[in-house]
């Protein structure tokens, strides 16, 4: 056997521009796949990883996408906002373990701000049930606290207890400037869309709006106002939606259908794992023609390599019969030819590892950064482990047809 | 003397080439004979040295070497009696350019002897021999085979044919390829071998002139049925 694989080897390696060549396909190929698919699970990951914390989303009637995109990824505006007064009374409901409410609408420099309680920091949860933490500070204590996510943080260089203006809107120019916020949190990467919020209290949100009507700023002086809030009711009049999770998953149904029919003011709740299901079948169409593209490609570069293995038959048919005449079995023929093509796979794996490997640390932090895409660097994950395997096996089994030919061949092939 | 190559109405034929046919009715070899086969390009020379080293089988009739009929073995049997008895030198003697001489030589006892773990034997028999045949050991121990010069090369072919302490070798067309020189050199070199190491051996050629280094000559067309 040592002998054979001794044989194998540096027969391979006087051949090492017809060799080179086909590991290089091979590996391109497998790089292609295994890139695709960590994008994509990492795409659907990331983007799946919002919605683990609650079971229900509770928002004014509008589309159920529309909702769910507004509510968990931030994008998108809402049509409606519901009155507190509602969401109060649906928090009371028995089935309801927690809610945490949600207020949209202004901004920071192109980053949105989402008013929450403090509810938001101990119940909010992503991938595999991963609670929020802070890189620095804490929750905001006073009104006028903010929290920022760690890319907000790391573009715009801020740092604890420096002062920011959340503007009024989306990318207004009228800005609160009246009421300066002191950041007191900056919370670790989740690669969520928390990475890029700016979190204030629900009451600091009330607080700066106390002087605006329709979107518009009223006439006042515009020097800070911070402590003339002070001993003011700021409780919300409205907010945006509501993460609502139950005491039991078997009410979903039930307390989906009673805010559904809610009375007082149109209403929907929505389940986010579905909504999000039905938004991921539109993507995965072309998810699905990239993997079978790539897919492709790996059977043409085996095929290539099986042709390389055919071609060289004629070519090594002296060595082939030198080897049977000094002794070699038509079984270590086969055996040798089967080496042969193990070894281009093995090292067409190990290289496409590699490159993924060092392309992962190149550019995963650029997806993450330009794209939101947060993908993970252990790419030793058991699926793409059983990939790696598939891809040894098929190759090892298309070759068993050049090895068959070869050891019929050396069998008649003689002196 | 013993006969070492005894064959009777010897008929082979190919599955899909039915024109051609090897019908033999008589062939004796005897131990330590040196005999040259002649004849013209396709009169089966070549099938013949297949079917004495056991590669090629038979349709009929019975062929033993050295009192073993080699198509009754097994495959696995087939191959182990030729890689332990047979030497063979190719026409262009097919050394292996990716491997070092030193491996080249030692290749029929790596499917073999190697098992009984006398390597010891066989690595110090090798550089004797090489140093009887003026191969220093810096280009047995060479990485590869493929600067080797011809004269190296048939050299090196005739140790791997006898490395295993064959009773038999087989050459086809092993002259060939060589200038004047060179083929003297090559058959005067071989003949002692063969002489020292109390081997068989079988050539088969084209060229009449080799005859007067054999013991006897055979014309296959003569002996063909």
């Amino acid at each position: 056997m040592k002998i054979l694989i001794n044989i194998a080897f540096q027969s391979l390696l006087s051949r090492k521009i017809t060799v080179f060549l086909t590991i290089i396909s091979l590996t391109i190929s497998i790089v292609l796949f295994l890139s695709i698919d960590t994008l994509r699970l990492g795409a659907k990951k990331s983007f799946f990883g919002n919605v683990k914390s609650g079971d229900l989303i509770l928002g004014a009637r509008s589309g159920e996408v529309q909702l769910l995109l507004y509510s968990l990824f931030q994008i998108g505006s809402p049509t409606n906002n519901i009155s507190w007064e509602s969401y109060q009374q649906i928090s009371k409901m028995p089935e309801i373990d927690w809610i945490i409410p949600i207020s949209l609408g202004d901004s920071h420099k192109q980053f949105r701000v989402m008013g929450t309680t403090k509810k938001y920091f101990e119940k909010f949860s992503y991938r595999k049930d991963k609670k929020l933490q802070f890189q620095s500070g804490i929750y905001f204590e006073d009104t006028f606290d903010v929290v920022i996510g760690s890319d907000v943080a790391e573009i715009l260089n801020y740092k604890l207890n420096d002062n920011i203006i959340i503007a009024h809107g989306i990318a207004s120019q009228s800005l609160h400037d009246e009421f300066p916020f002191k950041i007191k949190g900056i919370l670790k990467k989740t690669g969520t869309s928390t990475d890029k919020l700016v979190l204030v209290s629900l009451e600091a949100l009330e607080a700066i709006h106390k002087d605006w009507k329709t979107g518009s700023k009223l006439l006042s002086n515009t020097k800070s106002k911070e402590k003339e809030t002070k001993g003011l009711d700021l409780t919300p009049k409205e907010i945006t939606a509501a993460v609502i999770k139950l005491k039991s998953p078997i009410t979903i149904f039930k307390v989906q259908r009673e805010i559904n029919d809610y009375q007082i003011e149109p209403l929907q709740a929505i389940i986010p794992g579905i909504v999000l299901t039905k938004l991921w079948q539109i993507v995965s169409i072309t998810e699905n023609i990239m993997l079978s593209i790539s897919s492709m490609v790996i059977i043409s570069s085996i095929i290539g390599m099986i042709a390389i293995l055919y071609s060289n038959l004629n070519i090594r048919r002296k060595e082939m019969a030198l080897l049977r005449i000094v002794g070699a079995s038509p079984k270590n023929i086969f055996t040798l030819m089967m080496f042969e093509a193990f070894l281009i796979s093995f090292f067409s794996i190990i290289f496409a590892v590699v490159l993924v490997q060092i392309a992962s640390f190149i550019f995963f932090p650029l997806l993450d950064r330009q794209f939101g895409i947060f993908l993970e660097q252990k790419l030793w994950n058991a699926r793409n482990l059983y990939f790696l395997n598939l891809v040894l096996i098929s190759s090892l089994l298309v070759s068993i047809f050049p090895s068959i030919q070869a050891f019929r061949k050396s069998i008649n092939d003689g002196i | 003397m013993n006969n070492v190559i005894e064959i009777n109405d010897l008929l082979f034929e190919w599955n899909n080439k039915k024109q051609f046919s090897l019908k033999i009715k008589e062939l004796k070899v005897q131990n330590k004979q040196k005999i040259i086969i002649f004849g013209r390009s396709g009169s089966g020379k070549s099938t013949l040295l297949n079917l004495i080293s056991g590669i090629l089988s038979p349709t009929n009739g019975t062929l033993c070497i050295k009192n073993t009929e080699i198509n009754k073995l097994s495959q696995k049997k087939k191959d182990q009696f030729r890689a332990n008895n047979i030497g063979v030198i190719f026409q262009q003697f097919n050394i292996l350019n990716y491997l070092s001489p030193l491996q080249n030589i030692l290749l029929p006892c790596f499917f073999t002897q190697f098992k009984k773990n006398n390597k010891e034997y066989f690595y110090d028999r090798t550089f004797a021999l090489a140093q009887k045949l003026d191969i220093k050991k810096n280009i047995l121990l060479q990485n590869n085979s493929k600067d080797l010069s011809v004269g190296q090369k048939q050299r090196i072919a005739i140790l791997r044919a006898i490395i295993n302490k064959p009773f038999l070798i087989l050459a086809d067309e092993a002259t060939s390829a060589l200038d004047e020189n060179n083929k003297n050199d090559f058959i005067n070199l071989l003949m002692n071998l063969c002489d020292e190491e109390k081997i068989t051996l079988l050539m088969a050629s084209h060229d009449t002139s080799l005859e007067k280094n054999f013991d006897t000559s055979i014309n296959l067309e003569k002996v063909l049925l």
